[in-house]
């Protein structure tokens, strides 16, 4: 019995500090994704990426904090405004932390999402010379995310976003490309109704979704 | 919580400005204390503060790309604490320089690569053939009679041909004295190509010029079909995609035949060339990050033509030629624990030549074996060595069925090289590298250093210098005569200066080759004699490449000049002579803009040269004459009405222009003492090209899309 009493006092202060450090980490996190989306510039983002990363180094095993690294070096390559070099190095950072993410999460439609964005702000840096090679893979990328997560409202803005570059390539109408937009800008309207302003879980990216359907027909 | 409210937090300050070794401040480095969430980044001045509250001794991280990593112990009591960290440089694998000298890397499948497959297909001038792609690149010289690539004074010969790092034999269509081939593979096969036109890696042996290794694709990502219609003939291929595997299976069939009775030729063709091809190609993902591909490309071909002869006034000899051909090829990269990587693979070229000419019924076998294994260790971010042993086995043999008479040899080639990468810093490199070699048949064993540097002026610009020893066994058909000839050597001396930025690329190179040992001989091919081996000679020239993609909207253009000054001691002369596939001066534009409104690209390819050295036995001295300026002007058309449509059109030098490539001359002199001749020109003076390329997928996002 007194085994079993010395048992159930270490297993009580074990789940105590665990979650207790589970509230650290979710404050730190819920701290730093505010912080990330008031980021205006790439000084700004790349605190943010810097913070994110020393969180992901003391919680190894969360995938969220190498997604949102990934997600503030995306978004420097799309807001910097340097040489291609630089901002191919911005999106080759992003790529090494969202496959730390996919090393965490197998099959994640949220970080397959990221990988197809990232892929698309590679894309946009030279699209007449990288189209041909890089556009069927952001495709293909954005098209996994959609089947694993049929409702995940960013990976089918970006695939929008997609749609809407090879129509305008082909000379094509925007129509379909459009309908997506609105669907996501729905699904985005009806996730920020189901999930708590503080939730540390992607909900970033209806900006990009009336964006879009602003500029649609 | 209780025991907490007794707890005295001491907070304490970390604050101070993060440098280089310069003391110029470096913004965006990230400061934490190790193991806790504490820590910040440094700002525009490399300044930064934050408080904590962890007290006594700590380490204090700075960390930031392009840098080495920077822990600091510190004692924290609850005050101020100013620190001075300075970062070291690292170095970044992105941003560092790269040798350039003599190279020109298409590969990677993001960065804009020199040469694409879609640019091998609408270059007008290339005609869907990857060499003549190659020929609007500096150091390469068109020669419109044979169709290979020439690069640097050097002969055809002296390119060597890579796929995957493995070696191919006969890489080039079997065709008759002055019809010029084409290249066996398809430029759809490959995402990239290394070309060099010299100074190129110790990996790289028995070349004496230049070295092309074609990179196959890795993954498709969908199952598809794709359908070819050209006018010379149609093809079909079919993707199938796995998880971990993929599977390519190709087969072409390609006859002149129908556009020959369409469009008049100069060549008195009694049998147009036709040819039918299969490939098969697979590839398997092993583990994470490692590869396994196998590829099988086998083909059957055949002509026949009338060959006048000068002075002579009917159709001259019909040539009959067939071939079978098959190259196949398994090869290997996987990367290891502790920063070793490896690759490798075996590959088989197996060539079979049938020659019927008058008399002669001659069979010409050519087989050969390489296989190579590499293994690479990063030592440090720094140094890297990287370490191969490849082996050869070549089988080259002749029978003149005719005479029932034979010859043939064996060679066994064993090949050792390592090179070691060392960065200085992030703005310099130097590589050293040393191949060692030896040959059953010569027993000969040979040493090659090679040496090169590189360094980063600014951010886009660099300076490349490459210097190196380049040795190669003759060619077939000389050493089946005396197999006791060695190899001929090349030194190179290369000096590079490359700029890039947003989308221009400015390249400058200025070389110098020095042959020794070059051949000798009197006679033809299959019957040379008095084979010698104190040839030699010397090129030398410099070449400028421009390539723009953003100052003209939706246009990409590139312009090549390259001068080269050749002369070498060969062949039948007996003395330096320019050879006739050297011109001095070589250039090449190309024009490529898309119309969206049209969804059509338009391309105009235009190269031109000074004209080709010949020899004319009617005057004194050897290579005493030289033909008109060559120029061609090829447009091109590439509609796309669909993503998976294109129509492509190209004809080239649309002028008509009557270009010369040398003339033959009778061997023995008329009554009047003179020798007769015939201009050797090309096979019709224009070549027209329609192609119809459909893409069949069931792509699953598209389909999704399509539902909704």
């Amino acid at each position: 019995m007194k085994k079993y009493g010395l048992l159930f006092v270490l297993l009580t202060l074990i789940s105590m500090l665990g979650s207790a450090s589970n509230e650290v980490y979710k404050e730190a996190m819920q701290r730093e994704i505010v912080q990330l989306w008031q980021a205006a510039t790439v000084s700004e983002l790349q605190s943010a990426a810097n913070a994110f990363t020393r969180i992901s180094s003391l919680n190894p095993e969360e995938w969220l904090p190498p997604y949102y690294v990934a997600v503030a070096y995306a978004q420097m390559g799309f807001r910097s405004d340097e040489s291609i070099t630089v901002k191919d190095g911005y999106f080759s950072q992003a790529k090494e932390h969202i496959k730390k993410a996919a090393r965490l999460s197998e099959n994640n439609s949220e970080i397959i999402a990221v990988e197809g964005f990232i892929i698309m702000g590679e894309l946009s840096l030279d699209p007449g010379a990288r189209g041909q090679n890089l556009s069927p893979l952001a495709m293909q990328a954005l098209g996994r995310a959609m089947e694993l997560e049929p409702e995940n409202p960013r990976a089918m803005i970006m695939m929008a976003q997609m749609e809407l570059g090879t129509a305008q390539f082909f000379g094509q109408s925007p129509e379909k490309a459009c309908r997506l937009a609105k669907i996501s800008r729905d699904r985005f309207a009806k996730e920020a109704s189901e999930v708590g302003k503080d939730s540390i879980y992607p909900t970033w990216g209806s900006v990009m979704a009336e964006q879009m359907t602003g500029s649609c027909p | 919580m209780v025991l907490g409210t007794h707890v005295l937090f001491a907070q304490s300050t970390i604050q101070g400005r993060v440098t280089g070794t310069k003391g110029e401040s470096i913004p965006g480095v990230n400061i934490y204390i190790k193991g806790t969430y504490d820590g910040t980044s440094s700002d525009k001045e490399g300044g930064f503060q934050f408080n904590t509250e962890e007290t006594g001794e700590q380490t204090l991280v700075f960390q930031f790309i392009g840098y080495q990593l920077l822990e600091m112990k510190v004692v924290l009591l609850g005050t101020t604490l100013e620190v001075k960290p300075i970062l070291k440089e690292g170095i970044n694998q992105l941003t560092a320089v790269t040798i350039s000298a003599g190279a020109m890397e298409a590969s990677d499948e993001k960065k804009a690569v020199v040469l694409r497959p879609i640019d091998i297909v609408t270059i007008p001038g290339s005609m869907g053939d990857i060499v003549g792609a190659l020929q609007t690149l500096p150091g390469t010289a068109t020669v419109g009679n044979d169709g290979r690539l020439f690069v640097r004074g050097g002969d055809a010969s002296e390119t060597a041909i890579f796929i995957d790092g493995l070696k191919v034999a006969n890489a080039y269509g079997t065709t008759a004295n002055n019809v010029p081939t084409r290249t066996r593979f398809s430029p759809n096969l490959f995402k990239g190509s290394f070309f060099s036109t010299g100074g190129y890696s110790a990996e790289y042996g028995q070349a004496l010029s230049s070295a092309l290794a074609l990179n196959t694709m890795d993954n498709p990502i969908r199952d598809q079909g794709d359908l070819s219609v050209m006018s010379v003939g149609f093809g079909y291929t079919q993707t199938l995609v796995r998880e971990k595997s993929s599977l390519t299976a190709t087969a072409n069939y390609l006859d002149l035949a129908p556009y020959q009775t369409l469009i008049q030729q100069n060549f008195d063709w009694e049998r147009a060339p036709f040819g039918l091809d299969a490939e098969i190609s697979l590839r398997q993902r092993l583990g994470e990050q490692g590869l396994l591909k196998a590829y099988v490309h086998t083909e059957s071909a055949g002509m026949k033509i009338w060959q006048a002869a000068p002075g002579e006034h009917d159709r001259g000899n019909l040539i009959h030629q067939r071939n079978r051909y098959t190259y196949a090829q398994t090869s290997f990269k996987q990367i290891g624990k502790n920063d070793w990587s490896y690759y490798g693979g075996v590959s088989l070229s197996n060539n079979r030549d049938r020659l019927l000419l008058d008399q002669l019924d001659l069979e010409v076998r050519n087989g050969l074996v390489h296989g190579k294994m590499v293994a690479v260790k990063d030592f440090t971010e720094k140094f890297s060595l990287k370490s191969g042993l490849e082996v050869f086995y070549h089988n080259y043999g002749e029978d003149f069925r005719s005479e029932g008479q034979s010859r043939s040899f064996k060679d066994y080639q064993t090949n050792v090289f390592t090179e070691a990468d060392y960065y200085l810093s992030s703005k310099m490199v130097f590589r050293g590298g040393l191949r060692a070699a030896h040959s059953s048949l010569a027993d000969e064993g040979w040493i090659d250093p090679r040496i090169s540097l590189a360094y980063k002026v600014r951010q886009e610009e660099q300076l490349s210098l490459a210097v190196g020893r380049f040795n190669q066994m003759p060619i077939e058909e000389l050493r089946v005569v005396k197999p006791e000839l060695v190899n001929s050597s090349a030194d190179h001396l290369i000096l590079n200066y490359l700029r890039t930025k947003n989308g221009r690329m400015v390249r400058a190179e200025a070389f110098y080759k020095n042959y020794k040992d070059l051949l000798l001989y009197t006679g033809n091919q299959y019957s040379y004699s008095d084979i010698k081996q104190n040839g030699g000679g010397y090129s030398r020239g410099i070449d400028f490449f421009y390539r723009d993609r953003t100052t003209i909207k939706n246009t990409d253009f590139w312009i090549t000049y390259s001068f080269v000054d050749s002369r070498r001691h060969y062949a039948t002369f007996t003395d330096k002579v320019q050879p006739s596939y050297a011109p001095r001066h070589n250039g090449s534009v190309v024009v490529k803009h898309y119309i969206s409104t049209l969804q059509s690209q338009l391309g105009v390819s235009f190269s031109a040269n000074d004209g080709y050295t010949y020899h004319d036995p009617n005057f004194l001295g050897q290579m005493n004459s030289k033909t008109k300026s060559y120029q061609d002007l090829g447009i091109g058309w590439s509609y796309l009405p669909r993503p998976n449509l294109i129509i492509h059109f190209a004809c080239s030098n649309l002028l008509g222009r009557k270009n010369t490539f040398g003339y033959q001359f009778s061997g023995e002199a008329n009554a009047a003492g003179y020798h007769e001749s015939l201009p050797i020109g090309q096979g019709a003076p224009r070549f027209l090209f329609l192609g119809i390329f459909l893409t069949l997928s069931k792509d699953k996002s598209a389909n999704q899309l399509n539902n909704l």
